[in-house]
């Protein structure tokens, strides 16, 4: 005996199939939240469509730091009370913010939006070098900070940008690391003991 | 046929690349000593206070332990080794490019021990800034001759007699080198003073670095069969910057 096909709706699996781009969502997961937006909280399913809507409309790259912006400049490019002599390089916006917490900090930035990733075939051109190197002798920025991660990756982007910005007579500097603030050294992994030993400063 | 769970414990291993999957882990690539190439997942290791997170980094040695026999097995513990300085600049971009290689010509589960010697003994070169070609080129042999396609070197693949320094020939990749008249013809016409070099892993003539780099080139290039490396494109467009 066939079993006659489960009745479903055309908009309903469109839905379904469009909420598996966000990261971590399978087939399952994204069924689940398409019920959820329909059945339980459709006045909530209509505020995601038309912030998603807006936010594509609207939101784009800053021209001076790649960061995301409404404007032409994101708020932090057009204050004056920036030192705009000191350029700090992140990866994402989370770390931008997470640099912008520390409060010791007053400079520019700019967000590359990833990192060189040799071995899954991410290059400068993905990362707009170009436009960094733009930005970063446009005449005003004095010294560049590295503030990529700590990982493979993040150390190779900071070469290549490094090697790309000293031949230009530019002065670059990379964010320091080792054992963290209130780090005991028993409970420090090995790997960063071993780099703060190897990087160790003199007193 | 379900095989039984395995457990392999503290084994020597590097780890190649890592992937992010689902929301806080990863699975990693690894070359384990004994038990070759194989994936792992990493289960939380990209929680903000996983354990993992400063161990899981290629080319350091480590010990990892796992569970599992399938496709995908489970990490469940990961010590750093230590001892070997870190990468960096062209050098990290050399172990990039080294990490390639095996991830892309080594067959998983294969134990290839004396491969993985050769791949730490290069890695520690390249972190004590050694010339990178030479690194490179060693590497390269080696991992054609545990793929099976040990290159000949020492004798002219025809008459066997032994390679004549002044001599050009034809690198045969099936057969080894063959007399031909004249250099011209590409990337696989050497100087019999290369192969020599190339078999007693010097490096010192620029000739031999040059047309070293273009015969393995052109033999690993055969064993990708046309697929072209990541790091090597990614490497050509870091020189027009």
């Amino acid at each position: 005996m066939t079993k006659e096909p489960v009745p479903t709706a055309q908009g309903l699996e469109r839905l379904v199939e469009a909420l598996r781009v966000l990261p971590g969502v399978g087939p399952k997961s994204a069924q689940r939240m398409a019920y959820q937006l329909l059945q339980r909280d459709r006045a909530g399913a209509d505020q995601l469509a038309v912030s998603l809507r807006h936010a594509l409309d609207t939101v784009r790259h800053c021209a001076k730091c790649n960061n995301f912006t409404e404007g032409e400049l994101c708020s932090l490019c057009e204050s004056s009370r920036r030192d705009s002599t000191l350029l700090c390089i992140v990866e994402t916006p989370a770390d931008l913010a997470m640099v912008e917490q520390t409060s010791s900090y007053s400079g520019m930035y700019f967000v590359l939006m990833g990192r060189l990733s040799p071995l899954d075939g991410v290059g400068p051109r993905d990362i707009g070098l170009d436009r960094l190197l733009a930005r970063a002798t446009d005449g005003e920025v004095q010294e560049v900070i590295l503030a990529t991660n700590f990982t493979n990756e993040g150390e190779a982007t900071a070469h290549y940008i490094a090697e790309m910005l000293r031949s230009r007579g530019i002065r670059v500097s990379r964010i320091a690391r080792g054992v963290p603030l209130g780090g005991e050294l028993e409970y420090v992994d090995a790997g960063t003991l071993s780099q703060a030993l190897m990087e160790r400063r003199a007193l | 046929m379900a095989q039984s769970r395995r457990r392999v414990e503290h084994e020597p291993a590097f780890v190649l690349h890592s992937y992010p999957y689902k929301e806080t882990s990863l699975i990693i690539e690894a070359f384990s000593r004994r038990q070759g190439r194989t994936a792992l997942l990493a289960k939380g290791a990209r929680r903000p206070r996983s354990a993992m997170r400063g161990v899981l980094h290629a080319f350091q040695p480590l010990r990892l332990s796992w569970t599992g026999s399938g496709e995908l097995n489970t990490l469940v513990g990961a010590e750093w080794e230590g001892g070997m300085p870190f990468l960096r600049g062209f050098g990290l971009m050399c172990g990039f490019y080294v990490n390639e290689l095996i991830l892309r010509l080594l067959p998983r589960d294969d134990a290839h021990e004396a491969l993985f010697d050769a791949y730490a003994g290069s890695l520690a070169r390249l972190g004590r800034g050694e010339p990178t070609a030479g690194v490179l080129r060693g590497f390269e042999k080696r991992l054609l001759a545990e793929l099976g396609y040990a290159m000949l070197l020492d004798r002219d693949a025809a008459s066997g007699a032994p390679i004549d320094p002044a001599m050009h020939y034809l690198y045969d990749p099936e057969r080894g080198p063959l007399p031909v008249n004249g250099g011209a013809g590409g990337e696989m016409v050497v100087r019999g003073s290369t192969l020599l070099d190339l078999d007693r892993d010097e490096f010192a003539s620029a000739e031999t670095l040059h047309q070293s780099r273009g015969l393995m080139r052109a033999l690993i290039g055969q064993r990708l069969h046309g697929q072209t490396l990541h790091t090597r494109s990614v490497l050509l467009e870091l020189q027009d910057l």
